[in-house]
């Protein structure tokens, strides 16, 4: 690509009109899979001719407060989750513990003194 | 002339330059605000600088397809790459304007090399001196983009994404947090080991894939994840770990390497092609060489249109490992 090709569209009167205009599609900033009713991860393959689908419904919460991000399960089982993209999880306890430590203000001073089982 | 892009801890002028650029454009309010980008609460004006925050979680937010929720329109999948590429140079080409220098280039990050020092060490390479990127803290402390409240020139995040993954106002210092997560930076060996995968990509195209896409992002191999890329965003902490991870100029400094390492292998195999061509199915609409990618700021450009950047700049050194 030519230098010249991309930087006429990229003055700042042209960023100004893209992005002011409404010409780009913004991705609805409303949350999660299930809107409260949990968030549902498909999981599909192809074997032996069979096509298999797994659901799993989510529903995650700390505090009594719902978590309600894009979450998902890969094939492979690693739990991922939208807000923490370079992360993947073998255990969701594991992904909400790390959540916890990234945005400490979302969730308060927490108020258990002892921690609870491990696992997924 | 195109620009040459060069080692942040090795050219004094590439990391004045950078530095002075980036928070120009945190200062540059052109109009858009956050009403134009849907983000709740009062309009706000919203710095050149932040538009690129915005866009790289949006981008983040756009599924493809929208039936799945793993691969994205930017990460996750073979668009990775050029997608990314497509990103800096259009910040690189705001960093010419407001630097008045069209020769300006982004500067990288070798973290490998610093990832060759002992874990216990790396905090303290150059990249987080004063002069440099500043250190780690919440907010950081020191270096260009340390936080004061009582100076409003000083370095502030605006938008942040929030932990059920919005993207909502903000008004606060720079966070990081080094080797909280993962005990170190990716080595030199990591980066030879992508290097020898002669495919770029493949089926099923996504965080379970093998080839050198998804090796450089860091989702394989499983036993070493978080790798390359993603273990930088995950060494540094804080704010560079949520989809608006460009809230800090570090972000850049990895990406840039991550393009060089891109570069590197390109030159390797000159034979080997992007993929998926665009006969591939429409499930993978945005990530075939053709496609459109996701744009917030231009028109949109395809893979095949990022595949040779000669035009806009070059590395001074492509030995990446």
């Amino acid at each position: 690509m030519k230098r010249e090709e991309l930087s006429a569209g990229a003055t700042p009167d042209a960023i100004v009109e893209r992005v002011t205009m409404g010409e780009v599609q913004l991705p609805g900033q409303d949350r999660g899979h299930g809107h409260g009713g949990g968030m549902e991860s498909v999981r599909e393959a192809t074997y032996r001719g069979h096509h298999i689908v797994v659901r799993t419904t989510y529903r995650l919460e700390v505090d009594g407060m719902p978590v309600e991000g894009h979450m998902g399960v890969t094939n492979d089982g690693q739990v991922h989750y939208h807000a923490v993209p370079n992360l993947s999880f073998a255990s969701a306890i594991d992904l909400m513990k790390q959540l916890i430590d990234i945005f400490p203000e979302d969730f308060g001073a927490g108020g258990h003194t002892h921690e609870h089982g491990q696992g997924s | 002339m195109a620009a040459e892009r060069r080692n942040i801890l090795m050219d004094e002028t590439a990391r004045k330059n950078y530095i002075q650029g980036v928070t120009l454009l945190k200062q540059e309010f052109l109009g858009p605000t956050t009403a134009d980008l849907q983000l709740p609460g009062p309009p706000t004006p919203v710095s050149t600088y932040d538009l690129f925050v915005v866009w790289h979680h949006y981008a983040m937010e756009t599924f493809t397809p929208p039936t799945q929720g793993d691969r994205n329109a930017a990460h996750r999948g073979p668009v990775f790459l050029p997608w990314h590429r497509f990103m800096l140079i259009l910040l690189e080409l705001q960093l010419q304007r407001v630097l008045n220098d069209a020769d300006a280039g982004l500067p990288y990050w070798d973290w490998a090399a610093d990832g060759e020092a002992a874990p216990a060490d790396q905090p303290d390479s150059a990249v987080w001196n004063e002069d440099c990127m500043g250190g780690q803290g919440s907010p950081i402390t020191t270096g260009p983009f340390a936080f004061d409240a009582n100076d409003p020139a000083s370095w502030r995040v605006r938008v942040a994404a929030n932990v059920q993954g919005q993207l909502v106002q903000a008004n606060r210092g720079l966070r990081r947090g080094f080797g909280q997560s993962v005990a170190g930076l990716p080595t030199q060996a990591d980066v030879a080991a992508a290097l020898d995968l002669d495919e770029y990509d493949r089926s099923p195209w996504s965080t379970q894939s093998q080839g050198f896409r998804n090796r450089v992002e860091g989702w394989r191999p499983l036993a070493g994840a978080p790798g390359l890329h993603n273990r930088v965003h995950v060494w540094v902490g804080g704010d560079m770990l949520p989809s608006s991870s460009p809230n800090d100029p570090v972000f850049y400094l990895n990406h840039c390497n991550e393009d060089r390492i891109w570069a590197a292998w390109q030159a390797t195999f000159p034979g080997s092609p992007y993929l998926p061509d665009q006969s591939a199915s429409a499930e993978l609409r945005g990530h075939r060489i053709d496609d459109d990618m996701y744009s917030l700021l231009t028109s949109p450009v395809t893979p095949r249109q990022m595949l040779d950047p000669s035009d806009f700049y070059s590395y001074d050194d492509l030995q990446v490992s």
